[in-house]
């Protein structure tokens, strides 16, 4: 177990490394992702603005939760961004052209390196962009920060970061059981739309088992906010933890069961 | 039986495919019920490998040579049958085993095409958990075996087709694999790029000893480096033996291309058993019985010819005539 650690760090190191170098090799390539995602993020924050200009109140949340709850929501988008999106959404491709043969002939796991071999630094702008809209909302709430309300805050981003990952990874795996499966990437792409411009709270009856379950992008930034403002209780952090974990199974299954049907396109 | 390394019985590989029927009628009807046809890929091979063996694959297009592969380095699940690989189920995808072996597939490359080959060994020394001292010392003795010194720090992207299949060697080899499954790997090679990576594949067998089973569709690969070979055609293993064996039985006529420089029609010839493929007037193409090569050449040389090749016949009609001659033969 150890060993493997140690290995899985080093084999991290080089991915990072390598791809720094690649990115550096095109200049361009190594410098637009700053402007663009930068562009995106202001276009998201204009949308929001126009939404919530004339909103006073969602559920029991006021402006200031929804501008913390828009900052996590992108917070979380940002860690995704930079840390694995451009890896696992290679996943789909990956398995149509049989390039995955050379990922699971090699002695790592193939998800590990397809997640962790396409970092962003581009979007690192974003993570920061995101903390200042948080202090901006916390700011809005005259909201008294102590450390265990930052650390709790900071576990519960890490772990729905992990849930958002393992929600990508799921949604690509289906490429190794079906061949054409874009209509699941607009689901997920309309599913994170609506969820980031409206927090888990505003969901009741069956929207709230959709989103709070099956597609459980309705807690992703809802219970860290929660967390923040002091407004999560034992049952819904027992839930969103149960949530993960349950995802944490599901995805673990649905990758590993999905190698056993991959076909290898031919030569 | 301590010297086997690859056994299998009875190894069988299926899939099922939709076969369309024509017309929008039969596209709507297809969304309810759909025609599913079996393919069988690989068919009931059973095969032994020893130790230190170089074997040849042959087979024409979609024989099942890169199935067999991609079942024995674990890739692919087989659909029946057994398979012991250096102790190994192969899909148990353990990383003990995938240390073991290296896979080089001609039309897919693992080097980063934006960097140079240094940084994409770099990755591999991790990923293999190769100590410092074996890497340096391994990565010296393939550059020095390939004359590549110069090309390990410029892109990979400007680099030859031949001098790619190259790297590609280097880095499948970096971790000293007991076995190699070469697949395709002289595919869109010029004569002199093929013939370096014979000899390196040759060298690499002798002195370290390593397993190579290999997949061509040029005979040239398999008469120069394999003493064994194997030929598959429609999943089926037709053939299992001596390579000199399967050529001096069934690879009987040779192709002889001649060029001229001034038109030449009318040539009488005396040879016997010639077939002409192609006759034009400053190009004409023969297929003639191996023995009656040096005939026919002396023949064609009073012609005063601009060229002539001689060349192997096809592996394809190869494998046609042991199938229809042969069924399964045995060398």
């Amino acid at each position: 177990m150890k060993n493997c650690m140690r290995k899985n760090i080093c084999v991290l190191r080089e991915l990072f490394y390598l791809r720094f170098h690649a990115l550096m090799v095109f200049r361009l390539d190594f410098l637009a992702p700053f402007f663009v995602d930068g562009s995106m993020f202001f276009i998201q924050l204009l949308a929001f603005g126009a939404v919530y200009s004339h909103v006073d109140a969602i559920g029991n949340w006021g402006r200031g939760e929804m501008i913390i709850y828009i900052g996590t929501f992108s917070l979380i988008n940002a860690l995704n961004m930079t840390i694995y999106f451009f890896g696992v959404n290679t996943i789909p491709q990956k398995v149509r052209s049989g390039e995955l043969d050379l990922y699971l002939s090699k002695p790592i796991s193939p998800l590990f390196r397809l997640t962790f071999e396409n970092i962003s630094p581009g979007s690192v702008p974003l993570i920061i962009m995101s903390i200042g809209i948080i202090g901006y909302g916390i700011r809005t709430l005259h909201q008294t920060l102590s450390v265990t309300g930052v650390i709790g805050y900071l576990f519960w981003v890490l772990i729905m970061t992990i849930l958002y990952y393992e929600m990508e990874v799921i949604i690509r795996s289906a490429s190794l059981y079906i061949v054409s499966m874009a209509r699941l990437e607009q689901l997920e792409e309309a599913c994170i739309d609506l969820c980031m411009k409206l927090p888990g709270i505003a969901f009741y009856g069956e929207y709230k088992i959709i989103f709070y379950l099956v597609l459980p992008y309705g807690i992703m930034a809802t219970l860290p906010v929660q967390r923040i403002i002091g407004k999560m209780n034992a049952g819904t952090a027992a839930y969103g933890i149960g949530v993960v974990v349950l995802f944490s199974i599901l995805t673990a299954v649905v990758w590993k069961q999905g190698l056993k049907h991959y076909h290898s396109a031919s030569s | 039986m301590n010297d086997v390394i690859i056994h299998t019985s009875n190894l069988a590989k299926r899939y099922q495919r939709y076969r369309k029927r024509e017309g929008i009628r039969n596209s709507i009807a297809s969304l309810w019920k759909r025609d599913y046809e079996e393919k069988i890929a690989v068919d009931h091979i059973d095969l032994t490998v020893k130790k230190g063996e170089l074997i040849g694959l042959i087979g024409p297009n979609g024989a099942g040579k890169t199935t067999l592969i991609k079942m024995l380095t674990g890739i692919i699940a087989p659909t029946e049958g057994s398979i012991d690989v250096m102790g190994y189920y192969p899909n148990d995808m353990k990383n003990e085993f995938k240390k073991q072996y290296a896979v080089v597939m001609g039309q897919k490359s693992q080097l980063f095409f934006e960097l140079t080959v240094n940084d994409t060994l770099r990755l591999f020394k991790e990923i293999y958990e190769i100590p410092e001292k074996d890497f340096q010392k391994n990565k010296q003795y393939f550059v020095e075996l390939f004359g590549v010194r110069d090309l390990m720090d410029v892109q990979v992207r400007t680099l030859s087709l031949g001098e790619r299949m190259k790297m590609e060697l280097i880095v499948s080899l970096i971790h000293n694999p007991k076995i190699l499954f070469l697949d395709e790997p002289t595919i869109g090679l010029d004569a002199v790029a093929s013939k370096q990576i014979r000899k390196f594949l040759m060298e690499i067998n002798e002195k370290n000893g390593t397993t190579i089973i290999l997949t061509s569709h040029y005979m040239e690969d398999i008469k120069a480096l394999c003493e064994r070979s194997i030929v598959i055609n429609h999943g089926v293993k037709i053939y299992d033996g001596a390579t000199d064996k399967l050529f001096d039985r069934f690879q009987k006529n040779k192709r002889i291309t001649v060029t001229f420089d001034d038109p030449t029609e009318d040539m009488a010839l005396q040879t016997e058993n010639v077939s002409i493929l192609e006759n034009e007037a400053h190009k004409k193409i023969y297929q003639v019985p191996k023995q009656l090569v040096k005939e026919l050449l002396a023949e064609l040389m009073k012609y005063e010819p601009k060229d002539i090749v001689v060349e192997e016949e096809e592996i394809g009609v190869v494998v046609e005539r042991i199938y229809r001659e042969g069924g399964k033969f045995h060398g």
